[in-house]
């Protein structure tokens, strides 16, 4: 057995855990990859603009679904006393939060290129042409609600994923954490529609002012993160 | 502990030795509600310290406290005379918790990778691991294709990485077949010969076997410290059930289907098993009637 080394920080984590969560989280993605093909399919061969205006609303909604493997990895962790393991080797209780939060977001480009790419491929396929209004819509609102959903999931996972007992199955933290996270997209696609009923014309007002409450939420959580998981909540059940 | 009385620790007459670990009326549980309870102690001589106690004794919840996981909200640890903080913890404690405390998603070998990134190891420390462990071939295996011995072989493999002055070892030997369990006590025991090797069991026998000294914990509290050997449950009885009826065992007591006798400790059982097999009595099973741990805690 080799002597202890001299003392160094505990290592980063997070590329092991991007890569436990894309392996855990595979289906969700798939499932996520699934839907959109349709959606793209239905949008590219319906008459009008559609998929210029439905695709970029959308598109959160599955994105989102791609996180979930980082804070599966985390349910795991907690549970299966790994998180334990790591704090008495140096890791800081927020550390494993962040670790886990950067994972997701990680996990979200990976999942967000490929639902953009096999989107707009499709479209372009079906015979139609990118317009300066869709990548305005995609880069204005899609990725940054994509990235505040998946953030604010992934937070909301983490928080109700210790406040709970260890549960698993479909009435889990898990299991219900991924209608938390397309939570915000729903309630921007209702509003976004009610506006258009009512013939409101200042839309993307209404959408910037959705993604940034998100993203405030988002810092909130994160500020509060202490005070909210104290480190006994990471551990296993004795 | 060289020549003083165990657990012997206020006031800290004599300076810690470096491999040494103490803690001194300390507090420490879990969102408020507190689990351990003025708990002292100091150890600075190599050996196994088994560290006993019924389920919810507060076991796990004194190795997490020394292991630097929970913070004492009274008194303090230290770690060769330093208060414990997370670089000592690192420097000089190996924690194994109860938990397999295995990452899902990688495979075994990548898996062990993983702790011995955490800990400053090599790869060739990971073979080495896997070779001492006699996992070499699971390498490739996923945690939920593994067998609940083979996982506390993964498990209990990260101890081994690099050497450490402290092993903390949370009831390594829990839920295994005998031949994993006596093999896990072999490598624990030729570890304790230069390491302080704190174990926590629920098995008094387990205790005695490789045990040299013994911190009872009940109800929170650290209620003995004392030499294995000094370790004695009021009463020791074992029952013996026989293949066929017989009048040989006349100075035997009845319980049920069982042969009572009652002896001085285990150390007994072989020889009087010995003994009835002389006397051309067939055994078919022999038990503990006793829990002796009960009496430790009444």
């Amino acid at each position: 057995m080799r002597n202890p080394s001299v003392s160094t920080g505990p290592p980063s984590l997070l590329w092991t855990t991007f890569r436990r969560s894309l392996t855990i989280g595979r289906t969700y993605i798939v499932v996520g990859i699934v839907y959109v093909l349709v959606l793209s399919v239905a949008l590219s061969l319906s008459p009008g603009s559609s998929f210029d205006s439905a695709f970029p609303i959308f598109l959160p909604i599955f994105g989102v679904l791609g996180s979930m493997g980082s804070l599966m990895v985390f349910s795991n962790d907690r549970t299966k006393g790994v998180f334990e393991y790591l704090i008495a080797y140096g890791f800081s209780p927020r550390g494993l939060f962040i670790n886990v939060l950067l994972a997701s977001l990680l996990i979200e480009t990976v999942t967000l290129a490929l639902l953009v790419g096999i989107g707009l491929a499709i479209f372009v396929a079906s015979g139609h042409a990118i317009s300066l209004p869709l990548l305005t819509a995609l880069s204005v609102y899609s990725v940054p609600m994509s990235y505040a959903s998946s953030a604010f999931a992934s937070l909301m996972g983490m928080i109700w994923t210790s406040l709970a007992k260890p549960w698993t199955g479909l009435s889990s933290p898990i299991g219900l954490v991924p209608f938390v996270g397309i939570a915000p997209s729903l309630l921007t696609l209702a509003l976004v529609a009610f506006l258009a009923i009512q013939g409101f014309a200042n839309v993307d007002l209404v959408v910037g002012a959705v993604v940034l409450g998100v993203l405030t939420l988002v810092v909130a959580l994160l500020s509060e993160l202490d005070r909210l998981l104290p480190r006994e909540r990471l551990l296993s059940p004795v | 502990m060289g020549d003083a009385e165990p657990g012997n620790l206020v006031g800290y007459p004599a300076p810690l030795r470096r491999g040494s670990i103490s803690c001194r009326s300390v507090n420490a549980g879990y969102l408020g509600t507190t689990v351990l309870h003025d708990v002292s102690f100091r150890i600075d001589e190599p050996g196994i310290y088994v560290v006993l106690g019924r389920n919810g004794a507060g076991k796990t919840t004194l190795f997490r406290t020394l292991a630097g996981i929970l913070s004492p909200t009274q008194g303090e640890v230290f770690i060769g005379g330093e208060p414990l903080d997370h670089q000592t913890s690192r420097d000089h404690v190996h924690f194994l918790s109860h938990m397999d405390g295995i990452p899902d998603g990688l495979p075994v070998r990548e898996a062990l990778e993983f702790y011995a990134a955490v800990e400053g190891a090599s790869s060739a420390d990971v073979d080495r691991v896997m070779d001492l462990l006699g996992i070499g071939k699971l390498g490739g295996s996923y945690l939920s294709q593994l067998s609940a011995g083979q996982k506390k072989r993964v498990s209990i493999a990260r101890i081994f990485f690099q050497e450490r002055e402290i092993y903390l070892l949370d009831e390594p030997t829990a839920n295994l077949d005998p031949q994993l369990a006596r093999e896990i006590r072999t490598l624990v025991l030729a570890l304790s010969r230069e390491k302080i090797v704190l174990y926590s069991s629920h098995n008094l026998f387990e205790a005695r076997e490789i045990g040299r000294f013994v911190l009872v914990i009940n109800e929170g509290r650290l209620v003995r410290f004392d030499r294995i050997e000094n370790l004695r449950g009021a009463r020791y009885a074992v029952g013996i059930r026989v293949l066929e009826p017989t009048d040989a065992l006349s100075d035997f007591s009845h319980e049920g289907d069982y042969f009572v006798k009652t002896l001085a400790g285990p150390e007994e059982v072989p020889p009087l098993i010995r003994e009835l097999e002389a006397r051309g009595i067939k055994i078919r099973e022999v038990r503990e009637m006793d829990n002796p741990l009960e009496d430790l805690f009444a």
